[in-house]
């Protein structure tokens, strides 16, 4: 027994019959039951209409009436499709533009290279010719000089 | 060389055959330029050069001249090795270039050899019908030899522009008729 007199077993009673008496089924009030009910109606009449619209979209583009989720898939496959149509296109695209500018700067080089050989080429014959000529120029100087001296 | 040699004998007889042409065998000489501290190798074939022609500058003196010397040449080829020591090569190397230039149509324009510098100069023209068709030059020099060969109408008023024109003073070469004489 405990010092205030009250039996615990009691209490332990008292708070189970709360307990039980909070969590009774209660049946919702008549307004709550219809706004829900009219809620409902509500938004099958839009689904199904929506699906209806579809549907016809689909036959007037000659597309066989799909169920939703086989919808999702055939977006999903189409627009990827078209996509990568485009970015190969576009990628070729650069492709030829950059084969086309290499070539073209290629080409370039080689030209450039072979300006700078021509004009390499005359320099050296150039200078040959100079060579001969410093030659030819000292040996006639030198037998004009032995025939002033004879 | 002996290989080289050989296809040269050999070569000689079927070109004269086939009529006078212009362009020589060069060596390749690879063991020469192993051995170079320079070297100036150059092959300009007929596309090389129209494709040089193309991008030289019209509205430049320097390239014009350039522009106006190239265009009736077929080919440019030269062969220079410069060495750091005397009598690294030999006469022979350039044999088997010289009994080329004892083809019909090859003339020696200009034979000059100094006891002074060591310097012996050949230049060779080829003509047929009047008009020069090729000039060859063999420079060589106790450490340094130089072959050109050029390809194709050569007039000699241009080859007189092209003198002095890459800082080398203009010089006097006279035209076959009245050079030196010919001396083959």
């Amino acid at each position: 027994m405990s010092s205030s007199g009250v039996n615990p077993s009691d209490i332990d009673m008292d708070l189970e019959a709360q307990l039980r008496d909070a969590l009774r089924p209660v049946a919702p009030s008549d307004a709550f039951t219809q706004a829900l009910l009219a809620k409902l109606s509500a938004r099958s009449a839009r689904a199904s209409s929506a699906r209806e619209s579809h549907r016809s979209q689909a036959a007037g583009r000659g597309l066989p009436p799909t169920r939703d989720g086989e919808r999702v898939v055939r977006l999903a496959r189409r627009v990827p499709g078209w996509w990568l149509t485009a970015s190969l296109a576009a990628s070729l695209l650069v492709a030829v533009g950059a084969v086309q500018h290499l070539r073209a700067e290629h080409e370039r080089a080689r030209g450039l290279e072979a300006r700078r050989e021509v004009i390499e080429a005359l320099r050296v014959t150039n200078q040959k010719l100079d060579l001969a000529y410093r030659v030819v120029r000292s040996q006639s100087s030198a037998m004009a000089e032995g025939d002033s001296g004879v | 060389m002996f290989r080289l040699r050989v296809v040269v004998f050999l070569l000689v007889p079927v070109l004269a055959w086939a009529g006078p042409n212009p362009r020589l065998v060069l060596p390749e000489f690879a063991a020469l330029a192993q051995k170079a501290t320079e070297s100036v190798v150059i092959t300009l074939d007929p596309s090389l050069l129209a494709m040089a022609g193309r991008f030289l500058d019209g509205s430049d003196p320097k390239d014009a001249a350039t522009q106006e010397i190239i265009k009736g040449l077929q080919g440019i080829y030269v062969r220079s090795y410069t060495f750091d020591q005397d009598s690294a090569y030999s006469q022979a190397d350039l044999d088997a270039v010289r009994s080329q230039l004892s083809a019909p149509g090859w003339n020696r324009l200009v034979q000059t050899r100094s006891k002074k510098t060591h310097a012996d100069v050949d230049i060779y023209i080829m003509v047929v019908d009047k008009a020069a068709i090729g000039l060859a030059l063999i420079a060589s020099e106790p450490r340094e030899f130089t072959i050109v060969n050029i390809v194709g109408s050569i007039d000699l008023d241009k080859l007189h522009k092209l003198e002095g024109q890459f800082g080398v003073p203009k010089l006097d070469i006279e035209a076959p008729a009245s050079a030196a004489g010919k001396s083959k």
